[in-house]
């Protein structure tokens, strides 16, 4: 088992990925966050942030999609470890 | 030969390609309306195969059905209760597994349907294989892979579509297609149970009710409510929410969401095979450049401009031939025709000079128009806008507006009317609205010659400044009213969700973007353009009752413009001329000038008499013969604004001595403070009706009466306030 942790997905940074264990958005955003693809054990990657620094671009289903960076703090997912960590802990 | 009709409905994702078959299979047959009681587009069309007259309704492209947005209320409303005798579900290739999720909520309604996996060619060159047969035999029902934008496997579905008028049993997905996992389906089939027991279902099938009553949509509880022992059902429904609760949380609908997607991944996984290293596409390298940290934004600022360009330049020679020709042939030849019939004197004025001006003052748009909707058409298929969007989203925040709203507000500095039918990229309705109520304070071209005028006559060297002045009082103005207005008139708009799709770059076909730009701009003459006319007839009958009426000053025109006039006077511009040249102003900015002329030198109109003797052959040959200089004019335009900064082409000068006259004029009679009031007035204050008739046309009356009653208030207030304290200031 490797390690794990869990962040809000507007943590990571473009290239990393995780996979999503908890949707705390609310009302019609939680609605169309579900209906394009972004639900529990999906995989999301990190495209790009946008150049002035909101929103960012993410991949999820083969399908790349823009969140605000304040919606995408309330998506948690589950990253591994990296081995920076371990070396700077 | 009898004629059978069939009635079909086109399902899926946007960025799918529903429009491209829709257009494939419809071809000219088609028109462009809105949905009953909505501002949601409804396009229609048909096409004939052999005894088959096939009626295609387009439902809005969505990624889900259910009564949250009102494109997915009016999509699912139309699927379950509207009966369609068939779906035509057009599904992205390249992306089955978020598409796919549409799909099978199409099935749990249980419509006859036809699963149509487009963009195949794209899916094959991804590397992807899928096993259509296999598809089939899952789902249930037939499937099809075609490529629309090439014509790909068209006459195949029309062949699928004709089968499905002969037996719609085959098309229908059983009910055991998509099943749940234990606790949610035994939760449906509880529901289902009880619904069957119902007398009459109205129609809707007890499967979908049942799914629909647990996620609580609220088209299903009111469906339950008229139906006779409905109240019973949902009764029960609380009892069976609490046990799902007690399984999955208070996350019913991520367990939903689960199931579907779960059925989903089930039926990718036997029919889908993905290339084991997934090339890096054509896209991808677009978006590197175009999203591109530094030069993202230079890239769409100067995208902006061209279009800018393209819009206001390009159209421009069209405007003057379309100009020419009313006010030449057209204008000669209807004169004729009524010498020859004896129309008496008010009859011929109120035609040349109420209707055919009126109808002059529709036709003057098309031409950008037809370029703005083009060039936006071309920017929304190719998957650009959506960029646009996401590059310029942070920057359209403090309006309390999203990036989409940034191009028609831009397009707004060149002609209003444009920009305000531009906002139907902006999907969010409260987003749509806001931005179409901040359009009219981008000071558009037609404003310009009025600050020009002024500024020769009273500013002198600071003309300039004055000008760019105004352009920054109507920003500043829109910032101010974007934010009152997103805190206290539209606050759904802070709400609003702002997920976007970008999809893969792809090339438009000339067939859509064409379809397109015709469609809106005839909707744009029937609708907008009647308003337009109408009022254009109005205000001829102002100026010319009582019958008889020679001075302006004693029309109907004069006496209102004389009786508001004292409202203006704390803005030093209270006299009936002035106020009259705003009146005209409210019809189009284009005609303060002219009718500041005629009230301040008394100067004739100085068209010249149309000739007696008609040469329509003569005439004929010119208008080809002008059309084509346009064409070139346009030409020379479209080069000029792909080298920015370079005149390749001398402009001609234009004859200013009657401008000079004017300025001459006006200075005797305005101060520069009372000047600027007036310059400041005008910016602000309604822009011209058909700006006011294209909101109507997009957001409903009430919308365009209040983006009236917006721009007079800070206009008035704003003119008062810089002529007080200029005066307590000693200035002017």
């Amino acid at each position: 088992m490797s390690v794990t942790k869990r962040v809000p997905l507007s943590k990571l940074a473009p290239g990393e990925k995780g996979v999503i264990v908890a949707i705390r958005s609310r009302g019609p955003l939680r609605r169309r966050l579900l209906d394009m693809g972004l639900v529990r054990g999906e995989t999301v990657f990190v495209e790009r942030v946008a150049p002035l620094g909101d929103p960012i671009e993410y991949a999820v289903k083969g399908s790349h999609l823009s969140l605000r960076r304040k919606d995408a703090a309330d998506i948690i997912v589950e990253i591994a470890e990296t081995e920076g960590v371990y070396a700077a802990g | 030969m009898t004629v059978r009709r069939l009635k079909v409905a086109l399902a899926g994702n946007p960025n799918a390609g529903k429009s491209t078959v829709f257009n494939a299979l419809t071809g000219a047959h088609q028109h462009v309306g809105n949905w009953p009681g909505k501002t949601v587009e409804k396009k229609e069309g048909y096409f004939q195969h052999r005894d088959l007259l096939v009626e295609i309704v387009d439902l809005p492209g969505t990624y889900s059905l259910s009564a949250y947005s009102p494109e997915e209320r009016i999509a699912q409303e139309f699927v379950t209760a509207e009966h369609p005798d068939l779906v035509v579900n057009v599904v992205d290739a390249s992306n089955l597994e978020r598409n796919l999720y549409l799909t099978a909520q199409l099935i749990e309604i249980g419509a006859p349907l036809i699963i149509v996996l487009n963009m195949a060619d794209i899916a094959e060159q991804l590397g992807y294989k899928i096993d259509v047969e296999r598809f089939s035999q899952l789902l249930g029902v037939p499937v099809l892979q075609t490529a629309a934008s090439k014509g790909t496997g068209m006459a195949a579905l029309k062949d699928l579509i004709y089968r499905a008028a002969e037996n719609p049993a085959a098309f229908t997905p059983p009910p055991a297609a998509l099943q749940y996992e234990h606790e949610m389906e035994r939760a449906v089939r509880q529901l289902t149970a009880a619904l069957e027991a119902l007398p009459d279902l109205g129609g809707y099938r007890s499967r979908w009710l049942a799914i629909k009553l647990i996620e609580n949509d609220a088209q299903a509880v009111e469906v339950l409510r008229n139906l006779p022992g409905g109240e019973g059902v949902l009764a029960l429904l609380p009892k069976i929410l609490e046990k799902l609760q007690r399984v999955y949380g208070d996350e019913v609908d991520i367990a939903l969401a689960d199931a579907r997607y779960g059925f989903v991944r089930g039926l990718t996984r036997q029919t889908l095979t993905l290339p084991h290293c997934p090339p890096r596409t054509v896209s991808d390298r677009i978006d590197q450049i175009v999203t591109h940290r530094w030069l993202g934004i230079p890239l769409f600022l100067f995208l902006m401009y061209l279009v800018f360009n393209l819009v206001q330049n390009v159209s421009a020679p069209y405007m003057d031939w379309i100009d020419g020709v009313i006010s030449g042939p057209v204008s000669a030849w209807t004169l004729a025709a009524l010498h020859a019939l004896h129309a008496s004197p008010w009859l011929v004025s109120l035609v040349m000079d109420g209707a055919i001006a009126g109808v002059g003052s529709v036709m003057v748009f098309i031409p950008s128009l037809m370029v703005m909707f083009f060039t936006l058409a071309f920017m929304e298929d190719s998957g650009y806008l959506a960029r646009a969007a996401f590059v310029m989203d942070k920057a359209m925040g403090f309006l309390g507006l999203n990036g989409r709203a940034f191009i028609p507000m831009i397009l707004g500095f060149g002609c209003n009317v444009p920009a305000v039918y531009a906002t139907r990229t902006i999907e969010n309705r409260a987003a749509r609205i806001l931005t179409g109520l901040l359009i009219p304070f981008m000071s558009c071209s037609a404003r310009l010659p009025v600050y020009v005028v002024f500024g020769m006559a009273l500013f002198g060297k600071d003309a300039g400044l004055v000008v760019w002045a105004l352009y920054l009082v109507g920003i500043v103005t829109a910032a101010l009213a974007g934010w009152a207005l997103s805190r206290w008139v539209l606050p759904e708009v802070r709400h609003s969700v702002f997920v976007l799709e970008l999809p893969r770059y792809r090339l438009p076909t000339l067939q859509g973007l064409w379809l397109h730009t015709w469609e809106h701009t005839w909707e744009f003459i029937r609708k907008a353009g009647t308003v337009i006319l109408g009022i254009a007839v109005l205000l001829w009958f102002l100026l010319n009752l009582p019958w008889g009426v020679q001075n302006p000053r004693e029309s109907y025109f004069g006496q209102i413009s004389a009786t508001i006039a004292p409202v203006f006077t704390p803005a030093g511009f209270g006299t009936w001329q002035a106020a009259g040249s705003l009146i005209s102003g409210f019809v189009a900015k284009e005609v303060v000038i002219s009718t500041m002329s005629q009230i301040y030198i008394g100067e004739e109109e100085a068209a010249a008499p149309p000739p007696l003797e008609l040469h329509p052959l003569d005439d004929l040959k010119n208008i080809a013969v002008d059309f084509g200089a346009a064409t070139l004019d346009a030409g020379k335009s479209f080069l000029e604004a792909l080298t920015p900064g370079v005149r390749l082409f001398s402009a001609e000068e234009d004859d200013a001595s009657n401008q000079t006259a004017l300025s001459r004029a006006l200075s005797q009679v305005f101060t520069p403070l009372s000047a600027l009031a007036f310059l400041i007035y005008v910016l602000l204050y309604t822009p011209c009706m058909a700006t006011v008739a294209a909101q109507a046309q997009e957001y409903g009356w009430r919308w365009a009466v209040f983006s009236v009653l917006l721009g007079l208030t800070p206009a008035w207030a704003l003119a008062v306030a810089v002529f007080q304290i200029g005066r307590l200031l000693g200035v002017g």
